[in-house]
């Protein structure tokens, strides 16, 4: 441990609190928005504190079924759920074994086809979604799951399979090379070893792919326009296009809206520890 | 226990050769000690023969069945890694066992062995540890035991000792040499140390440049090393070597004379008249520094540059009129100071000829 002056200290824990605030403010003014009347949010100056709180917008948006903003509230999250979490598990499976041959095996081609799948990445949403939208349209799976799935994938797969790959590389090749004479096939050199040491990644990997799925606005946009396939970006911009937007209610649709990612970074916040490699080979 | 066999084995990086018409066969049981400078090709032969390389040319035999096309999870042999390679997120029992998980083996079974290596090598109260937990010497017992596991008949070895300190390598040396008492297993060991190859070895071979220089007995390798090469590399201090010119005799005997110095003595090449030996050549004897006795009478002189006292012994640096830095080494203390002129004797079977090619020649010293 470096030992640290007491304005050092200081230093260090203001900026982190200042940090803290800034990150914070917006989700703070999120939350007050969603619990005020629309009264309070329409008279200048604004307040802090709204003169009464209700959880009205949060009711009619899980709690009363019968409502139109909680039929497209829910559906939308049923459809965010099935797509991101589709998306991500299936963009997982291709990038691991991808990732692994990459990091892994000879052969000179292979970098180029990783740079390739980059390139791919980097590519501005706009670029593409006209021949995609042909594409799907033709296919008959606009206004689907199965458009967004597959249009998410295209750009998880490259994204994913580079994490995994830098993280790969960081394992010494000999703990790929001792459970082959310990009588190991590749696979169970990947599933035994491989995967369990690069926990951290493969947590930093999935979050990362729930997180630009659950985000997405763009395509889901274009490719959906009902219930049936819209998901939550598209269904709180909804909120916003009517006559009168009602920013309680879209306000509380955000906030509830971030519970499923937020929660999910929690519980993998102990796999997204690192320090796992310690030991293994000479220090 | 299984006999190991390769056959002008040849092994490239792209175009670059790396080991070179290797033959060897070893016995089952035996312990080898692959010895040689660092980059000679050790490691590639070790790892051609656990299958993680594959070899460019040439045939590799398990006992009776062709091996080299095998992959290296059916070939029975298992191997210490230099590094460990211990598994980070295994406890010490997961990562002895790991072998024998593959194996399918039923758990009490596993338990029951890894109970039984933990207690061959003292680990039994670390089992529930992790790798990150434990000392360095203790990983290193971690990687032996989880090559016993599957009791295999070939244990290959790259340089385990190389990472620990000097007590705990001497602790592990003599270890080594128990447990393959113990086990009757072949063992290859790969090490750049001469002192590992030495007390460790039923045979070593001794490697340059990807090819053997020379295979045989540590004894053999000390008094008949094949060439300069080997005769530098085993032994230390290094033997010195003494340039000399061959002179007739009128007898038909000849005669070799160390350049610098008077000590001239007859060969008899009757018996074995070699080409190197022709009158006039310019020839190496070399002489080992333990060989080298101070005396007033002595034909080998010099002049004391440094002295080192080991307690046991005194390593005396000297220049002679031909080479620089000679070295010999006397048993005890002796009282010596550079810039003393010193005088050394040497009976004369200890001497070794070379050509000035540095391969040995075979006469006999009368
Ligand atoms: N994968 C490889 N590709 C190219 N050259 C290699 C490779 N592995 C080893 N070499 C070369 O082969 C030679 C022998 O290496 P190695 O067997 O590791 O030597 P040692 O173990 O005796 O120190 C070295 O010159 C090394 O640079
Ligand atoms: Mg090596």
């Amino acid at each position: 441990m470096i030992k640290r002056s007491k304005i050092q200290t200081a230093i260090v824990y203001s900026s982190a609190i200042l940090l803290g605030l800034v990150l914070l403010c917006p989700v703070l003014w999120l939350f007050i928005m969603s619990v005020s009347s629309t009264k309070d949010l329409t008279t200048l100056p604004l307040s802090w504190i709204p003169a009464d709180i209700s959880f009205n917008n949060y009711i009619s948006l899980i709690g009363d079924f019968d409502s139109t903003s909680a039929e497209s509230f829910l559906y939308a999250l049923r459809n965010s759920l099935i797509v991101a979490i589709s998306a991500t598990v299936l963009s997982l499976s291709v990038a691991i074994p991808a990732a692994y041959s990459l990091s892994r095996l000879p052969g000179k081609r292979r970098s180029s086809l990783l740079f390739i799948a980059i390139a791919t990445f980097m590519m501005p949403p706009v670029a593409l979604v006209l021949p995609l939208y042909s594409a799907m349209a033709s296919l008959g799976l606009l206004n689907t799951h199965i458009a967004l799935i597959a249009v998410y994938c295209g750009v998880l797969v490259p994204f994913t399979t580079w994490l995994l790959k830098s993280n790969f590389d960081a394992i010494p090749i000999d703990l790929d090379e001792a459970p082959l004479i310990d009588g190991a096939n590749r696979l169970q050199i990947i599933w035994y070893i491989t995967l369990p040491i690069a926990k951290p990644a493969l947590g930093a990997a999935a979050l990362m792919a729930v997180l630009m799925a659950w985000d997405e606005f763009f395509y889901a946009l274009l490719f959906t326009n009902d219930i049936r396939a819209k998901t939550l970006p598209v269904a709180i911009a909804d909120f916003a296009a009517g006559r009168v937007a009602d920013y309680g209610l879209i306000s509380a649709a955000g906030i509830l809206a971030t519970i499923p990612p937020v929660s999910m970074a929690y519980f993998l916040q102990k796999s997204l520890v690192s320090g796992l490699m310690s030991g293994s080979v000479k220090g | 226990m299984t006999a190991l066999s390769l056959k002008n084995i040849n092994k490239s990086f792209g175009d670059i050769r790396v080991i070179q018409n290797i033959n060897l066969d070893i016995k089952p049981g035996e312990f080898v000690v692959f010895v040689g400078p660092s980059g000679c090709g050790k490691s590639t032969l070790l790892r051609m023969i656990a299958g993680l390389e594959d070899i460019s040319s040439g045939e590799f035999w398990i006992g009776d069945r062709r091996a080299d096309q095998l992959p290296a999870s059916e070939r029975d042999i298992a191997m210490v890694f230099q590094s460990y390679a211990l598994y980070p997120h295994m406890t010490l029992a997961e990562n002895i066992g790991f072998p024998l998980r593959l194996a399918k083996l039923p758990k009490d079974q596993i338990n029951n062995k890894v109970q039984e290596i933990a207690s061959i090598l003292q680990l039994e109260h670390l089992l529930d540890r992790k790798p990150g937990q434990i000392s360095g010497g203790q990983r290193q017992r971690v990687a032996i035991g989880r090559s016993l596991a599957r009791d295999p008949k070939v244990i290959l070895l790259d340089e385990p000792l190389s990472n620990l300190d000097a007590a705990l390598r001497l602790e592990m040396r003599i270890e080594l040499a128990k447990l393959h008492k113990q086990l009757e297993a072949t063992m290859i060991y790969v090490t750049h140390d001469q002192v590992e190859a030495m007390t460790l070895a039923d045979r070593i071979v001794i490697l340059n440049n990807g090819e053997i220089a020379q295979i045989g007995s540590p004894l053999e390798l000390y008094q008949t090393p094949i060439n300069t090469f080997v005769a530098e590399f085993i032994g230390s201090p290094k033997m010195n070597l003494f340039p000399a010119s061959v002179n007739e005799k009128k007898s038909q005997k000849k005669s070799i004379q160390i350049i610098g110095s008077n000590d001239e003595f007859a060969v008899d090449t009757n018996q074995h008249p070699p080409q190197e030996l022709q009158t006039g050549n310019q020839i190496q004897v070399g002489i080992r520094p333990e060989h080298l006795v101070p005396s007033d009478t002595g034909k080998i002189k010099g002049t004391v540059t440094s002295t080192e006292q080991l307690g046991s012994d005194t390593y005396i640096y000297f220049d002679s009129d031909t080479i620089k830095q000679a070295v010999a080494r006397i048993n005890g203390v002796a009282s010596i100071r550079p810039g003393e002129n010193i005088c050394f004797a040497v009976a004369h079977e200890h001497y070794h000829l070379f050509t000035s090619k540095g391969n040995r020649i075979k006469p006999t010293v009368l």
